[in-house]
């Protein structure tokens, strides 16, 4: 399912995923914080590199789910760089409807390719840390930097557990299509309320064998686990420098030169 | 003398509803064997596991390990998790974490284990289990019979002396299963642990319990070697089991056939060396 497929078969799945965390956070804060245009593409070419060239993600996969978000982004853009101007501006295309005049100027154009770029590049160091790090080390990540181990413990849980429901789901699923429940507008409703009902239920009862399963092995409230050792991150946190140096200095040059 | 890994006295449990699960239940597991617990469905066979477990109270009745009675007080009951593991019979139960690796280190840093205690135990018994080559799958990519060894090593990590597996063969395709049952032979004559298994798969029963209990409706019918009980049928068919196959086959043989045994068949090598010495006496 998802990304956490291919981070399983990352060349760097066994690096420490804090390290992962940083390089990622630190090309995000940067991309937004002094992001324009070739910020944002530069970010975008470099994640995209590490990504696939680094962590052995191959580049169509990485294409692939840049274009998910690419959807949205383009869609939200629109709405960005169209406006309603007074009849006699500069528009580069518009329709003028009534008293004025519906278009794309210059610098909405600018303003909105820009926003695109920054997002590319922001999604893209996300999708650095997703494509190589799988759920279950970046939450141990979180636990190392000191989130509630309340909420570390639900989203592990969470995680694990949406995989055994959606099977339990789509069984379930299947045996009502093999009886033609979803025939039908009326049916397919009465089906799919049963079937939400049946999973809660499951999903309730399972709860109550997972905890006496999990107090015969020793639990008395936390639930402490130990990952595999992690190779040192060093390399990382070298890239993450080198990253964070060359936006600046494209952010630099973008402001000064362009 | 005989020593008893772990022994229960007279296990009454009634659930919250009503339902009396557990009927003054007594039955004891010799050290270094493996001990099968038949039963059909709701027998009260993982009831029974979830009590000398610790996981629930008896109403009444004492439970022993090693000879020495375990109270069930917070500290017995520590004492009871960390000396009697449960793997149970659906693996999702069981496996926590998405991580093999993390689910099986559970255990035993409840124990209060050093970390580099905690890692040797892991890879000691993901080696065991043959599951070294997992660790790197996320748990929800793994098959069936993959999930149960890796809960098996969940339990083996805390290194206890009683190992329960409740229906350990169910939901298995054949090679899953025997391959399953070699690991508890490899776990039994390797690490000495004793091994307590409900089923009611009864072509196993005879290949790899030493000794067996029939229980049924929450009591313990009777007891005895495989053959012990394989002796009685009728008993075994009344409480909704039935003879292994081959067992069976000797039984037909017998009442219609007049085949006549020198002592009970009821394994495959068993029936082989018997046939054999049949044919070979009608040669002569």
């Amino acid at each position: 399912m998802g990304t956490d497929r291919y981070a399983y078969q990352s060349r760097l799945r066994r690096l420490d995923p804090i390290a992962k965390l940083t390089l990622s956070f630190a090309a995000v804060v940067i991309c937004l914080s002094c992001g324009g245009i070739w910020t944002g593409i530069c970010t975008l070419i470099i994640m995209g590199a590490l990504t696939t060239l680094w962590g052995g993600v191959r580049p169509r996969v990485f294409l692939r789910f840049l274009r998910f978000p690419m959807a949205f982004l383009m869609i939200g853009c629109i709405t960005i760089m169209v406006n309603r101007h007074p009849a006699d501006t500069p528009v580069l295309f518009g329709l003028p409807i009534g008293g004025s005049v519906w278009g794309v100027t210059s610098g909405s154009l600018t303003h909105g390719f820009g926003i695109i770029c920054k997002s590319m590049g922001v999604i893209a160091s996300v999708y650095f840390l997703t494509l190589n790090t799988p759920m279950t080390d970046l939450t141990f990540a979180l636990r190392r930097l000191h989130v509630p181990q309340l909420l570390i413990e639900l989203m592990d849980l969470i995680y694990r557990f949406i995989f055994v429901l959606s099977d339990t789901a789509s069984n379930i699923r299947t045996a009502q299509h093999s009886r033609l429940g979803y025939v039908g507008f009326r049916r397919s409703i009465t089906s799919l309320g049963t079937l939400a009902s049946m999973v809660f239920l499951r999903a309730w009862s399972k709860g109550d064998q997972v905890y006496s399963a999990l107090e015969s092995r020793g639990y008395t409230g936390i639930l402490l686990t130990l990952p595999e050792e992690y190779k040192k991150g060093t390399a990382c946190y070298l890239a993450a420098l080198a990253v964070v140096l060359i936006q600046l200095l494209c952010c630099f040059l973008e402001v000064h030169f362009i | 003398m005989t020593t008893y890994a772990i022994e229960a006295k007279n296990l009454v449990y009634t659930y919250e509803d009503g339902t009396k699960a557990l009927n003054s239940i007594s039955f004891r597991a010799e050290a270094g064997k493996i001990t099968g617990i038949l039963g059909s469905n709701g027998a009260g066979k993982s009831t029974l596991f979830l009590n000398l477990n610790g996981v629930h109270t008896p109403e009444s009745g004492q439970v022993f390990i090693n000879g020495q009675q375990i109270p069930y007080t917070k500290k017995g009951i520590q004492s009871l998790r960390k000396e009697v593991g449960i793997v149970f019979q659906d693996p999702d139960n069981q496996l926590f974490s998405a991580d093999v690796y993390r689910d099986i280190s559970f255990g035993a840093l409840n124990l209060g284990l050093d970390q580099e205690e905690v890692r040797r135990r892991v890879d000691w018994a993901m080696e065991k289990t043959g599951i070294t080559h997992l660790k790197d799958k996320p748990t929800h990519a793994l098959s069936f019979g993959q999930k149960k060894r890796v809960a098996i090593a969940g339990v083996l990590v805390m290194e206890p002396n009683i190992m329960i597996l409740d229906e350990p063969t169910a939901g298995l395709d054949p090679q899953g299963v025997s391959a399953i049952m070699h690991l508890l032979l490899s776990i039994r004559d390797q690490l000495g642990m004793t091994i307590i298994l409900a089923t009611h798969d009864m072509d196993i029963v005879p290949l790899y319990c030493d000794y067996a209990y029939l229980l049924s409706d929450g009591t313990m019918r009777c007891s005895g070697t495989p053959n012990e009980l394989f002796a009685n049928p009728e008993l075994l068919r009344s409480n909704h089991l039935r003879l292994p196959r081959i067992a069976h086959l000797m039984e037909i043989l017998k009442k219609e056939d007049g085949v006549q045994t020198r002592g009970p068949v009821s394994t495959i090598s068993e029936a082989r060396k018997e046939l054999k010495h049949i044919l070979q006496e009608n040669q002569l």
